[in-house]
């Protein structure tokens, strides 16, 4: 058995729960184990983006765990960055003609 | 002549026993590190801040067992100089202000409408108090946040705030009375006896 952590955060709430697992035992299934969904039900755990310690991983159901390592399950940006970008640009623009 | 024979197998015989009795001391009672510094980390605010000019509360604690200034620590502010100067026995001294002021403790907020998801917080964090990846939503662990501030630098976008955290009726406590302030008169009157200066 080995421990690790389970880690969804929103910016009022965040929760780490930690997990003993079997040696062996994928990120997905440190995820199912931590019974995070019943804390946050918005998480759709099939299609969520996973990772280990701001690493992203490829597929959680392959990712084999290590001691101590943190599962985090991410959620997507709410801007798009090169618009937001582009956007910050034309205001920079604006306000040099100005 | 036997006389001094038996002086000198006495002394050879108690030196042995003392010998063996310290040799056996030294291993079973062996100390890992300086336990000083334990104490003395156990008093920092472990903010891992870096503020102090070390790599963390660890390193700076270790400084202060080889001698460094204990006025170092502005997250600590005066309170942590006070327990310090009472540990080590050294006067108490105001906070160094080359290394930054004191300020009420705060935790890093990040605006989500301008997170671009660049990791360069998630980087800095001495805690791995955020959670994040490459082009996901970076959010701060408020309970992991130490209030280092390391974070709010390197955002590119400027959408890391420090929000001072105001004490609640669940988390406000007395301050804690100050470690070095003698109370009692006949302690001041002792304490002078002792050092030699009247504190």
């Amino acid at each position: 058995m080995i421990n690790v952590e389970v880690a969804f955060a929103l910016p009022d709430e965040q929760k780490i729960i930690p997990v003993k697992i079997e040696e062996g035992a994928t990120a997905y299934d440190a995820v199912v184990r931590s019974r995070i969904v019943e804390v946050f039900p918005q998480i759709d755990i099939e299609n969520a983006k996973m990772g280990i310690f701001g690493k992203a991983i490829r597929d959680p159901k392959t990712e084999v765990l290590r001691e101590g390592q943190r599962v985090e399950i991410y959620r997507p940006l709410k801007i798009d960055p090169k618009e937001a970008r582009a956007n910050r640009a034309a205001k920079l623009k604006a306000q040099q003609k100005g | 002549m036997e006389s001094i024979l038996i002086a000198i197998f006495a002394l050879l015989g108690l030196a042995l026993v003392f010998g063996a009795l310290l040799g056996f001391a030294s291993i079973r009672f062996k100390v890992e590190g300086n336990p000083i510094v334990d104490q003395i980390d156990e008093l920092l605010p472990q903010t891992q801040c870096g503020q102090c000019g070390h790599p963390g509360c660890r390193p700076y604690a270790e400084a202060i067992a080889n001698g460094e200034a204990i006025n170092k620590c502005p997250p600590g502010g005066q309170s942590t100089i006070d327990a310090l100067a009472d540990l080590l026995d050294v006067e108490p001294q105001p906070l160094d202000a080359e290394h930054g002021e004191e300020k009420p403790r705060a935790v890093a907020y990040i605006r989500e409408d301008e997170c671009i998801g660049c990791t360069k917080c998630i980087q800095a964090c001495p805690v791995d108090a955020i959670l994040g990846a490459a082009k996901q939503m970076h959010t701060v662990i408020i309970s992991e946040c130490t209030g280092c501030d390391l974070c709010v630098e390197p955002c590119p976008v400027d959408c890391i705030d420090m929000i001072p955290i105001e004490p609640t009726l669940a988390s406000w406590s007395w301050s804690e009375p100050r470690p070095g302030v003698q109370i009692i008169a006949t302690d001041r009157g002792h304490r002078a006896a002792v050092t030699g200066s009247t504190t």
